[in-house]
C-alpha cells in the first residue's frame, strides 16, 4: 500500500508566485500555453536547423518550431497539455548537450542551437517506430486492398454495394480505377486470393461485385443518359495541355485523372478506334466492345478528352511535333505489341502466327482467314494463349491444343484453363517446343516437336524452373501454330529523328522513373506496359493513375523530387498487412456468377457469364468483413512509419530471415506481441487496444482536461497498457462520452463509433422539464422556447418537434464510412488544419458525393468537434424546426 | 539485518559512526555521541545560506547513484521562488538484493532524521518526508520512534531549537516496483499517482512534489550531512577521493561472504572485494557486477578501478544501489545477464516506448541465445538497440537497463559468441 501525501490545502496563493504553484498538468497548462501568456512576454530567438526563429520566453522547443512551421514528429504530445515525454519521437539535438533532449518538454533558452533532422535523431525515431510496430498487432489496409496493384478501397465499395448504392460504389471504385465494368471482366483479381473471408468460408467475389455496380452505372448511362459519377471534384481548368500517346488502359486512366485535375488532354491512338489491348487483345466474349468498353471509355470522353485516332508515334508524328503543337507534357503509354520469339528452328514457317496478330483480327469481329477446320497448337500459358485457344475454338478450328512448359498451377491464367478445357481445348503441360516441322515442298507447317519438361529448382519467380528431359520428344501434328509467349514494347521510334531524349533499358523497355515516371527527356513521361513490360490490365491502370499524379505535378510546376515522398505517403504501403484474426462469422458461401453451358458458348462471342441478380450482388457484398482500419488517413503512426521508412521493404536486407517479413509487426525487433480484445460496449467510442501504442494521450486529456479520468496506465513492464481501470468496460467508467479521447488518439485505438439514431418517442407525461435533453441533443432537434425560460415552457405547446426529428437526415453507416474515407474533406469541414504542402496535388480537395449528404458529415456525430454542434442545424433542411 | 563487515582501521566512519549503539533509538545516548549537534550548529552558527555553502564546500554528492552535487541541488531549490518547499529522503532501497539504506536507517535513525532536518532548514522547507518501503516495518517503527523522540526534545516540529522555523518530518511508506527508487517516480507515488518518471529538466529541485521545489536525497546522503556540519567541510573533503569525498555503504556479495561495509569513495574495487574474504581455493573470480540489477559487469583486470562515480562510469558500471557482487568461474555470464535484463525489462514502468518495448526485445535476444536460437545479426542488433534505448532515455532506469548486456558484451564478448552452444545443464549461479 502506498502511503501518499495529502495535497497541500488550498491556501491563497499570491499572484506573483503563481508560476511555481501549479499542481496539476492543467494548472501548468495555464501558465505554459501561449493564449494565456501575456502579449508582453519577452521574445527570444533560437536557431533551428540553421534558421533563426523567434518565440516567446518559456515556450518549449517544440512550440517554437510548430509556430514557425518546422515539423518535429510527435506521438504522445497533446497540444492542450504540457509535454508528456513518453514517445521519445520529438528528440532533437541541442548544441553542447550530451544526450539529445526531447523538444516537447525542453524550454527554449536564448541563442540555443537546435538540430531537428540529424542522422542521429532520425535513427532514434526510426528505432522507436520499429519498436512500436513490433508490438502493433493491428493492420492498416485489408489484404485485398494491399494486393490490388491499384489499391482500390475494396471494403469501401463493397459497403456501398451492400447498401445497394451502386453509384456510390462506382464512385469509390473510380477513385483508383476509372473502369469498374472493364476490370470486372478482365482483371485476374489478385485481391480475391488474399481475402480474409476465405478463412471463414470462401473469398468475396470482389471482381464480380464491382462489375455489377459498374454495369448498373453503365446501364443508367446508356438507357437514360445519366452521367457516370466522378470520383473527385473537378479542379478549375489549368490551361495546360497534356498529350497521352496510347488509348489503352494505362493511357486512358492517366487521361481520366489528368482531366479531373483540370488539364486539357489529347489522346493519340495509332489504331482506328481507342482501347489498345482492351480492344485488340481481349476477345469479345470476355469484354463486349460496344456495351462495356466503349461505354466506359465514354466517361473519359464526357470529361472533355480529345481523341485523335490513326496517329501512331514514330509513324505519323514525333515527340518534337507534339512539343511544337504546344503540349506542356507528353505521356507515352504505347504498351507492348512485339511478340517474343521462340528461338527454335522453323519458327518463320508459313502457318506460324503471332498470337497477338491473330487476336487483333479476331477481336475486330473478323474471322481469321482459313481458321475453320484447322488443327491449331497454341504455345504459352498467359492470358493471350488462353484468348488464342478459346477464340480458335469459336472460329471452328477442329483441334485446339494448348502447350505450356510449366505445371498448370504455375500458369498465369490458371483460373481460365478449366473453362477452356470445358470448351474443348486440349491442354498439355510441362512440354516445350523443340522445332517446328514443315512440309519441305510447300513450306507449310505440319507439326511441332516438343520435349517433356521436368521441374527443377525454383527460380526468381518462385516457380520451379522447367528443364528438358532428354528422350521424351514427341510431335503434335498441326496446320497452324499460334505463339503467345509474351510481348515487349516497340521502341524503334526512339532512334528516329524528332524523338531525341528518351532511352531504352537493358530489358528493352522505355526508361522512366518508377515514382515520377520521368523519361530522360524533360516533360516526357512513360507509363504502363511500355515501362514495366507486358502486365495485367489492373497493373496498367495503376501505372496510368500514378503517372497522372506525376504529370499533374510537373504541369503545376511542383518539385518532382518532393513528389517522391508524398507519393509514397498517398500510396498505401503493401507491406502494411492485416494480421488480425477474423471475428466469428456465420458461414455463408460465395454467390457465384453462372456461366452459359460450354457447348453453347464455345461458338458464340456473347459474354458467357450471366450477371448477378441485384439481391445476389447485395448479399455477396454483405459478406465482406470490412477489415480495414478506420483510422487510416488520420493515423500518425502510419504516417511516421512511412516517412521514416520503417516499412519492411526499406529495412536492411541482412535483417531478413527465412521467408522474410509478412506484416507490420515483423521487423528486426519482432518478438512477442500483444493481442487484446476489442471493446465495443460503449455507445459512442470504440476501443481497439491492439492498436494502442501506450502514448498516454487519452489518459492525460481525460484526467486533466475533461476531469473524468477514465483511462490510465495499467500493469507494468512490457505488458503496460493504457486502459480503463481493471480493463472494465468504458461504460462502467465515469465516461461522459465527450469523445476527446478518440480525438486525441494518434492511432485507431480509440475511435468514434457511428451513431445510428433510431426514432425517438418522447413520453411527455413523464417529462420534468429538466432540460438535459436540450443540452445533450447533437441535432438541436430539442430546444427551449424562444422567449420563455425552459422551466416555464407550456406543455400544450411542446418544444420537442418530433417531425423535425424524424426529418433529420440520419447518420447511417454509409454516411459514416463515406466521411471516414473522404478524410481530407472531412478534416476541412471539421476545421482541422491540413498542411496542403503534404498533400498530393491530385488528392481530393472536396468530394462530389451524393448531394443529399452534402451539408452533412461535419461536426456532429463523432464527437470530434464540440464548439460546432450547431453546424448540424443546416441538416434540418426544409422540415427544420425554425 | 545484514552483517556488517570489518573494515581496515584507517578507514573513516561517517555513516556508521554510531552503529555500535546498544539502542539506536536512545536519543540521549545518540546526542551524547554527537547527534543533533550539526542541526544546532546549522541553525545557530551557519544559517541557511551558510549551511548550503558548507555542503557545497564539502563536495558531497548524491549517494543514490547519480552523484549529483548535493549543495547545488539544495541551492537550486532554495533559489526557486515558492511558498512551499519539500525535502524527501529516499529510503526506498529499490534493489531487492541491497540492504544498505535499510541497514543505515535501522542502525542510526537519528543521522537520517537530523540530515533531513538540516536540509529542510537550509532550503526553507517546513515539511519533509522519509519514503520507506511499506514492507520494511522495522524501519518504519524505528524511524517513527526516532522522529517522536526528536520532536519531543525540540529537534523537530514547531520552532526548532528556537529558530522560529517549523520542520515537520514524517515517514511515508510506499510500495511498488523497482522503478520507485527513481526520484521523479518516487514523487509521483508520494502524490498518490502511478509511479512513472517525469522528463527532466525541470529538475525536481525546481518543480517536484505537487509542483513545489523539492530536494530528493538518498538517506545515505542525508546521513552524511550532520557529520559535515558538525565536523566541518574540510574534514569531510579530506576523506574519500578528490572529486567524490566521503564514504558510501556497500552491499558486498562474494562466494566467501556477504555483508555491508562503509567504504571510502575512491577505494580500489580490489580492496572492496577483499572485505568479503578470500575466494575458496577451487574457484577464481570471473567478473564483478557493480551497481545492482542494472549494474555493469567488470572483468578481473578492472579491479584497480577506484570505487567512485566517474571511474565506474568510465569503466562501464555505476555506483547504483551500492551492490558489489563477485561472480566466480562457475557462473554462466549469459544466464546472469539474462536474469538482470529480464528483471530490468519487467520492472519498466511502461511510460517510455523504447523502455517498455526495447528492453523487452533485448531480453528476447538474450532468451534466444539461451535457447540456442541466436540469429547471426542479433549481436549487432543488441548493440544498436541498447545504444538507441540509452540515447533516447526518459529516466535513469531506462538509461541503465541496458548496462548488464552492453558491459557483458564489451568485456566478455566470447561468452556471447553466437556459435557457443548453451550449457547442457545450467549450473548454480554464484549468489
Amino acid at each position: 500500500m502506498t502511503d501518499t501525501i495529502a495535497r497541500p490545502e488550498g491556501r491563497p496563493v499570491p499572484a506573483t508566485s503563481a508560476r511555481t504553484n501549479a499542481d496539476s498538468l492543467a494548472e501548468r497548462l495555464l501558465e505554459t500555453q501561449s493564449p494565456q501568456r501575456p502579449q508582453s512576454t519577452p521574445r527570444i530567438r533560437i536557431e533551428v536547423d540553421g534558421r533563426v526563429v523567434e518565440g516567446f520566453e518559456g515556450q518549449t522547443i517544440l512550440e517554437v518550431c510548430r509556430d514557425n512551421g518546422i515539423e518535429i514528429p510527435t506521438l504522445c504530445y497533446e497540444p492542450k497539455l504540457p509535454g508528456f515525454g513518453a514517445c521519445r519521437m520529438c528528440v532533437v539535438e541541442v548544441e553542447g548537450e550530451e544526450h539529445p533532449p526531447i523538444s516537447c518538454s525542453r524550454t527554449c533558452e536564448p541563442d540555443m542551437k537546435v538540430q531537428t533532422q540529424t542522422e542521429e535523431v532520425r535513427r532514434l525515431r526510426r528505432t522507436n517506430l520499429e519498436l512500436i510496430f513490433s508490438d502493433h498487432n493491428a493492420y492498416c489496409l485489408p489484404p485485398c486492398q494491399n494486393k490490388c496493384p491499384s489499391h482500390i478501397d475494396i471494403p469501401g465499395f463493397l459497403k456501398a454495394n451492400a447498401e445497394a448504392d451502386w453509384r456510390e460504389s462506382t464512385r469509390i471504385f473510380k477513385r483508383t480505377i476509372p473502369f469498374p465494368s472493364v476490370l470486372g471482366r478482365v482483371c485476374p483479381a489478385p485481391c480475391e486470393e488474399h481475402c480474409r473471408r476465405d478463412e471463414v468460408d470462401e473469398a468475396i467475389a470482389i471482381r464480380d461485385s464491382h462489375r455489377y455496380a459498374g454495369d448498373q452505372v453503365l446501364k443508367a448511362q446508356l438507357d437514360d443518359d445519366v452521367d457516370p459519377p466522378v470520383p473527385f471534384e473537378r479542379q478549375v481548368r489549368s490551361g495546360r495541355r497534356a498529350a497521352v500517346i496510347g488509348s489503352g488502359p494505362a493511357g486512358m486512366s492517366a487521361a481520366y485523372y489528368l482531366l479531373i485535375a483540370g488539364h486539357d488532354v489529347t489522346v493519340f491512338e495509332r489504331d482506328p478506334a481507342p482501347g489498345g489491348m482492351l480492344r485488340y487483345g481481349i476477345p469479345q466474349y470476355r469484354l463486349p466492345k460496344v456495351e462495356v468498353l466503349e461505354a466506359e471509355y465514354e466517361s473519359v470522353m464526357r470529361l472533355g478528352a480529345r481523341m485523335v485516332t490513326n496517329a501512331g508515334l514514330g509513324r505519323d508524328f514525333t515527340l518534337d511535333d507534339l512539343t511544337n503543337q504546344g503540349f506542356d507534357s507528353v505521356l507515352v503509354a504505347i504498351g507492348c505489341y512485339d511478340t517474343n520469339k521462340l528461338g527454335i528452328p522453323g519458327e518463320d514457317a508459313d502457318g506460324v502466327i503471332d498470337g497477338l496478330e491473330y487476336l487483333r483480327t479476331a477481336t475486330l469481329g473478323l474471322p481469321y482467314p482459313d481458321h475453320a477446320g484447322k488443327r491449331v497448337v497454341v504455345i504459352g500459358g498467359g492470358f493471350t494463349s488462353m484468348d488464342c485457344s478459346r477464340t480458335s475454338v469459336r472460329q471452328g478450328a477442329s483441334d485446339v491444343t494448348l502447350v505450356y512448359r510449366r505445371d498448370m498451377k504455375d500458369m498465369p491464367a490458371a483460373d481460365e484453363v478449366h473453362e477452356a478445357i470445358e470448351e474443348g481445348v486440349t491442354a498439355i503441360f510441362q512440354a516445350g517446343p523443340v522445332r517446328v516441322i514443315t512440309d519441305e515442298a510447300s513450306g507449310k507447317v505440319t507439326g511441332v516437336e516438343f520435349i517433356r519438361m521436368a521441374l527443377g529448382a525454383p527460380d526468381a519467380s518462385g516457380r520451379r524452373r522447367p528443364e528438358p528431359a532428354p528422350g521424351t520428344e514427341f510431335t503434335i501434328p498441326c496446320d497452324r501454330v499460334l505463339l503467345a509467349i509474351g510481348q515487349g514494347p516497340e521502341l524503334d521510334w526512339l532512334a528516329a529523328p524528332g524523338n531525341e531524349g528518351p532511352a531504352a533499358t537493358k530489358q528493352r523497355r522505355l526508361k522512366a522513373d518508377a515514382v515520377t515516371f520521368e523519361t530522360d527527356r524533360p516533360g516526357v513521361f512513360g507509363t504502363g506496359d511500355v515501362r514495366i513490360g507486358a502486365a495485367t490490365v489492373v497493373q496498367a491502370v495503376a501505372e496510368g493513375r500514378r503517372a497522372a499524379y506525376a504529370v499533374d505535378a510537373f504541369m503545376k510546376g511542383l518539385d518532382l523530387g518532393a513528389i517522391r515522398t508524398r507519393q509514397t505517403l498517398a500510396e498505401p504501403q503493401p507491406e502494411f498487412l492485416s494480421i488480425v484474426p477474423f471475428t466469428a462469422e456465420i458461414k455463408e458461401p460465395r454467390y457465384r456468377m453462372q456461366a452459359m453451358p460450354a457447348e453453347e458458348r464455345n461458338h458464340d462471342y456473347v459474354e458467357y457469364e450471366l450477371p448477378y441478380t441485384p439481391a445476389a450482388a447485395v448479399a455477396e457484398s454483405t459478406r465482406c468483413l470490412q477489415c480495414t482500419c478506420e483510422a487510416i488517413g488520420f493515423c500518425d503512426l502510419r504516417r511516421l512509419g512511412i516517412e521514416y521508412g520503417t516499412t519492411l521493404k526499406t529495412l536492411e536486407p541482412q535483417f531478413h530471415q527465412g521467408a522474410g517479413y509478412r506484416s507490420i509487426t515483423e521487423n528486426r525487433f519482432t518478438g512477442i506481441n500483444h493481442d487484446y480484445i476489442r471493446d465495443d460496449s460503449h455507445a459512442f467510442i470504440l476501443r481497439e487496444p491492439s492498436r494502442c501504442i501506450d502514448c498516454g494521450r487519452c489518459a492525460n486529456v481525460c484526467a486533466e482536461v475533461v476531469g473524468a479520468a477514465c483511462y490510465d496506465f495499467m500493469r507494468i513492464g512490457f505488458d503496460t497498457l493504457v486502459t480503463t481501470p481493471l480493463d472494465m468496460s468504458l461504460n462502467d467508467t465515469p465516461c461522459v462520452s465527450c469523445g476527446r479521447c478518440a480525438e486525441t488518439c494518434p492511432t485507431g485505438a480509440l475511435m468514434p463509433k457511428p451513431r445510428v439514431l433510431q426514432k425517438y418517442e418522447v413520453d411527455e407525461s413523464r417529462c420534468i422539464l429538466c432540460g438535459i435533453c436540450v443540452d445533450a441533443c447533437p441535432y438541436d432537434a430539442l430546444r427551449d422556447g424562444a422567449d420563455i425560460e425552459l422551466a416555464h415552457t407550456s406543455r400544450t405547446d411542446p418544444v420537442i418537434d418530433l417531425i423535425a426529428l424524424a426529418a433529420i437526415d440520419r447518420e447511417t453507416e454509409v454516411t459514416y464510412i463515406r466521411r471516414e474515407r473522404d478524410w481530407a474533406a472531412r478534416a476541412a469541414a471539421d476545421g482541422r488544419g491540413i498542411d496542403t504542402s503534404r498533400l498530393l496535388p491530385m488528392l481530393p480537395p472536396a468530394i462530389g458525393g451524393v448531394p443529399s449528404h452534402g451539408g452533412h458529415g461535419a461536426g456532429n456525430g463523432h464527437g470530434h468537434d464540440h464548439g460546432d454542434g450547431h453546424a448540424a442545424v443546416a441538416a434540418l433542411g426544409p422540415g427544420g424546426h425554425e | 539485518m545484514a552483517t556488517l563487515l570489518r573494515t581496515p582501521a584507517g578507514w573513516p566512519r561517517i555513516l556508521l559512526a554510531r552503529a555500535a549503539a546498544k539502542d539506536p533509538t536512545d536519543l540521549d545516548a545518540a546526542v551524547a555521541d554527537g547527534a543533533f549537534a550539526g542541526l544546532r550548529r546549522a541553525i545557530r552558527d551557519l544559517g541557511p545560506a551558510g549551511t548550503i555553502a558548507a555542503i557545497s564546500g564539502s563536495g558531497l554528492r548524491g549517494r543514490g547513484g547519480a552523484g549529483f552535487p548535493t549543495g547545488e541541488k539544495w541551492r537550486m531549490a532554495a533559489d526557486t521562488d515558492a511558498d512551499q518547499r519539500y525535502v524527501v529522503a529516499n529510503g526506498y532501497g529499490a534493489d531487492p538484493a541491497s540492504h544498505t539504506d535499510r541497514t543505515l536507517m535501522l542502525l542510526d535513525p537519528y543521522a537520517v532524521v537530523e540530515g533531513v532536518a538540516i536540509a529542510a532548514f537550509a532550503i526553507g522547507a517546513s515539511e519533509a518526508f522519509i519514503a520507506v518501503r511499506a514492507e520494511h516495518g522495522d524501519v518504519v517503527a524505528r524511524l517513527s520512534a526516532a522522529i517522536g523522540a526528536a520532536s519531543e526534545a525540540g529537534y523537530l516540529g514547531t520552532d526548532v531549537l528556537g529558530s522560529g522555523r517549523d520542520i515537520d518530518v514524517s515517514v511515508r511508506t510506499v510500495q511498488g516496483a523497482y522503478m520507485l527508487g527513481e526520484e521523479t517516480v518516487l514523487l509521483k507515488a508520494l502524490e498518490g499517482k502511478r509511479g512513472q518518471p517525469e522528463q527532466r529538466p525541470p529538475h525536481p529541485a525546481r518543480r517536484g512534489l505537487f509542483g513545489r521545489p523539492t530536494v530528493v536525497n538518498n538517506v545515505q546522503t542525508l546521513a552524511a550531512v550532520p557529520w559535515i556540519v558538525r565536523e566541518g567541510e574540510d574534514a569531510f573533503s579530506s576523506t574519500g577521493s578528490t572529486h567524490a569525498p566521503g564514504t558510501v555503504l556497500v552491499q558486498l556479495r562474494t562466494p566467501s561472504g556477504d555483508g555491508i561495509a562503509e567504504v571510502p569513495l575512491g577505494t580500489p574495487l580490489r580492496d572492496v572485494l577483499k572485505l568479503g574474504g578470500r575466494l575458496p581455493a577451487d574457484r577464481s573470480l570471473k567478473a564483478v557486477l557493480v551497481g545492482g540489477p542494472s549494474g555493469g559487469l567488470l572483468p578481473p583486470d578492472a579491479l584497480d578501478t577506484p570505487y567512485d562515480f566517474a571511474s565506474l562510469r568510465d569503466a562501464g558500471a555505476h555506483l547504483g544501489s551500492g551492490s558489489v557482487v563477485a561472480v566466480d568461474d562457475r557462473t554462466d555470464l549469459l544466464e546472469l545477464v539474462g536474469v538482470l535484463t529480464r528483471f530490468c525489462a519487467n520492472e519498466a514502468c511502461g511510460k517510455s516506448i523504447p523502455c517498455r518495448i526495447g528492453t523487452k526485445r533485448l531480453a528476447e535476444i538474450v532468451d534466444r541465445r539461451e535457447a540456442g536460437l541466436l540469429r547471426p545479426v542479433d549481436a549487432q542488433l543488441a548493440t544498436d538497440l541498447a545504444h538507441d534505448i540509452a540515447a533516447s532515455a526518459l529516466c535513469d532506469h531506462e538509461r541503465l537497463a541496458t548496462l548488464p548486456l552492453t558491459s557483458g558484451m564489451r568485456y566478455f564478448g566470447s561468452e556471447f559468441d553466437p556459435e557457443r552452444r548453451p550449457r547442457p545443464a545450467a549450473t548454480e549461479a554464484s549468489r
